[in-house]
């Protein structure tokens, strides 16, 4: 009977030579041809020697276990293995997927091997495609799915880069090709034009109120509304008034 | 007590009213005086024809309207100017407002009704015209400046509420994320399966590493509350927490704790700066192929204590929970010091990510 292979990718060592032992008893027929330290090595691993079986940690750096699994599905049967990942456990539960908890426990590692070897024997190719339920499940541990708005504004401070979270600006106001950016406490220049940002930031929580104004909402203390149709706007941690031009006032106006 | 918390939380979510806060004045309140103004006037208009004063019910109808609405116009518009002075001064500039309001008034209704000035103000003293403005003036006042304080005063309720229920909530919020950052599973269980595989392969590493995370956990869940520790307690903490990862991520972690003796007796709130340093490591080092190094720092001056937390990995980044943990920081910062306690985040160099956090030193 032909070899039976397998590949371990893990980042961390302690883990792979644990999963090692623990198989070596299980399953002491299994050869494995090669531990992977990080995705990348672990995509590498399973194209040079085409194993039976992969063990993928889901978190690993370079490639994620997940992203390994979509680029060989059909060639190797995968088990996932996860320290703690609810969701991910929750799909792997409703779609029969392969999946093992660390620390590794005999019994558990006893059934994995079973179902593997019954399937191998049996001639069963692996299966062809990842279902879209795992897939997201995943996709939600890395919180990727969200295209997401701005969060973080970067912005010379001195000779650094500062990192602003956008909840703290007070309001963005164009100049000339920049914009600047005001928070409670500091002035910054941002090299990006007020038209591009408008598109990037939630308009949930930031509102244009003038050609070259975008105003954080939460920082709004009081709008007033002038009888020549355009507001003014007082802010909460800044002394300035901010207008409202009378193409935006009907922001205010709906409340 | 976990469960507390998200029943608390839950029924502070339900309190709070999704609303902006902020009021907009808009030009109804303006129409809305001058229509109440309106029907005051034409009472009065009707009052003084069953008195048979004045001309009639027509002529009085038009001098009415054109003295209160000069009145309101005037009232209007020392309210608008002189919103944000004394109260005592707001009264007298309003009476002088009314006197004003009234005698324009009068002479615009003079002109409008074609008596002409002259003849009106022969036919009713000065005297007797702002007497009358003052009075009719103080009543439609007093309506508007009760509704006003009214609605004003429910509006200040509201918003005290709302303030306090999203303290409450931050409060509550915070606590939670603390408990979940000291105790997450992901860490927690890897770690305990590191300590079960060298068990086998190096029992003495092994032990080392159960100790250090009875170390770490101790000190991590004796701090969920408010209480203080100190800069040294806190630097023990995480000596205990980076040696863990050394273990897990072996030559792809390195670490170098500079914070010099003088600043450990300092009492420092617990857990801020840890969760920065599991930041570094998850968000900075652990995505990185080759890993890379965290440096801390500590330093004081006069007045302020300052602590630096590097790491050379994969810099900023959009995604991921790494910003609610930072708010949490901040808020915890702000709750603490005021504008004093800050967070400031860096690009570092050659790569990586700098948080530092900068209080005020307290007295000794």
């Amino acid at each position: 009977m032909q070899e039976i292979k397998a590949i371990i990718a893990d980042d961390e060592d302690q883990l792979r030579s644990y999963l090692k032992s623990r198989l070596s008893e299980v399953w002491p027929e299994l050869v494995i041809c090669g531990e992977a330290r990080n995705g990348q090595e672990a995509l590498e691993l399973i194209e040079k020697h085409r194993p039976d079986i992969a063990f993928l940690d889901i978190r690993m750096p370079g490639l994620s276990g997940m992203e390994v699994a979509k680029r060989i599905v059909g060639s190797s049967w995968v088990v996932f293995i996860t320290a703690y990942d609810k969701y991910a456990v929750e799909a792997f539960e409703n779609e029969a997927i392969d999946y093992l908890l660390k620390p590794v426990t005999h019994e558990r590692l006893g059934k994995t091997v079973k179902r593997l070897q019954k399937q191998i024997a049996a001639s069963i190719k692996p299966p062809s495609d990842m279902p879209e339920i795992v897939e997201r499940a995943i996709a939600r541990l890395y919180k990727k799915e969200k295209p997401g708005y701005l969060r973080w504004i970067r912005a010379q401070h001195g000779d650094g880069i500062r990192l602003i979270p956008v909840d703290e600006v007070c309001y963005f106001k164009a100049s000339d090709k920049y914009t600047l950016v005001l928070t409670k406490e500091s002035e910054l220049l941002i090299k990006k034009a007020i038209k591009e940002l408008v598109d990037e930031l939630d308009p949930n929580q930031f509102w244009r109120i003038h050609r070259s104004t975008i105003v954080n909402a939460r920082y709004i203390a009081k709008v007033s509304s002038s009888l020549t149709g355009r507001g003014v706007v007082k802010l909460k941690d800044r002394p300035e008034l901010l207008t409202v031009s009378r193409s935006y006032i009907h922001i205010f106006k709906q409340m | 007590m976990l469960m507390e918390i998200f029943l608390h939380q839950e029924r502070i979510y339900r309190e709070i009213v999704v609303e902006p806060k902020f009021t907009v004045i808009n030009r109804m309140h303006v129409l809305r005086a001058f229509s109440y103004t309106a029907v005051f006037n034409t009472i009065i208009a009707i009052f003084l024809t069953f008195l048979e004063f004045g001309g009639g019910f027509v002529k009085n109808f038009i001098i009415s309207q054109c003295i209160g609405m000069s009145i309101c116009s005037c009232i209007l518009i020392v309210h608008f100017l002189f919103k944000s002075t004394k109260p005592f001064i707001q009264v007298a500039v309003i009476f002088i407002a009314m006197a004003i309001g009234s005698v324009v008034g009068a002479l615009l209704g003079a002109v409008a009704t074609g008596i002409g000035p002259s003849i009106f103000f022969q036919k009713y003293s000065l005297f007797q015209m702002i007497t009358l403005g003052l009075l009719f003036g103080s009543i439609i006042s007093y309506f508007f400046i009760s509704r006003e304080t009214i609605s004003a005063t429910k509006t200040l309720v509201q918003e005290e509420r709302i303030k306090r229920l999203t303290s409450e909530k931050k409060a509550v919020e915070s606590n939670l994320r603390l408990l979940q950052a000291q105790i997450e599973p992901h860490f927690l269980f890897n770690t305990l399966s590191n300590v079960l595989s060298l068990l086998e392969t190096d029992l003495d590493k092994g032990k080392c590493m159960l100790e250090d995370l009875i170390h770490y956990l101790r000190t991590a869940l004796s701090k969920t509350r408010g209480d203080t520790t100190t800069i040294g307690q806190e630097m023990e903490m995480i000596r205990a927490y980076m040696n863990i990862f050394k273990v897990r991520m072996g030559e792809r972690l390195r670490y170098n704790i500079d914070v010099p003796d003088k600043i450990n007796d300092i009492p420092f709130p617990p857990m801020l700066i840890q969760p920065l340093v599991e930041n570094a490591i998850k968000h900075g080092l652990e995505p990185k192929i080759e890993g890379g190094e965290v440096f801390i720092h500590g330093e004081k001056n006069e007045e302020i204590l300052r602590l630096e937390i590097a790491d050379t990995g994969v810099g900023f980044y959009e995604d991921g929970n790494f910003g609610t943990g930072l708010s949490n920081i901040r808020e915890r910062l702000i709750s603490l010091y005021g504008d004093k306690g800050r967070l400031i985040l860096e690009e570092n160099r050659p790569c990586g990510l700098k948080a530092i956090i900068e209080v005020p030193r307290a007295r000794d």
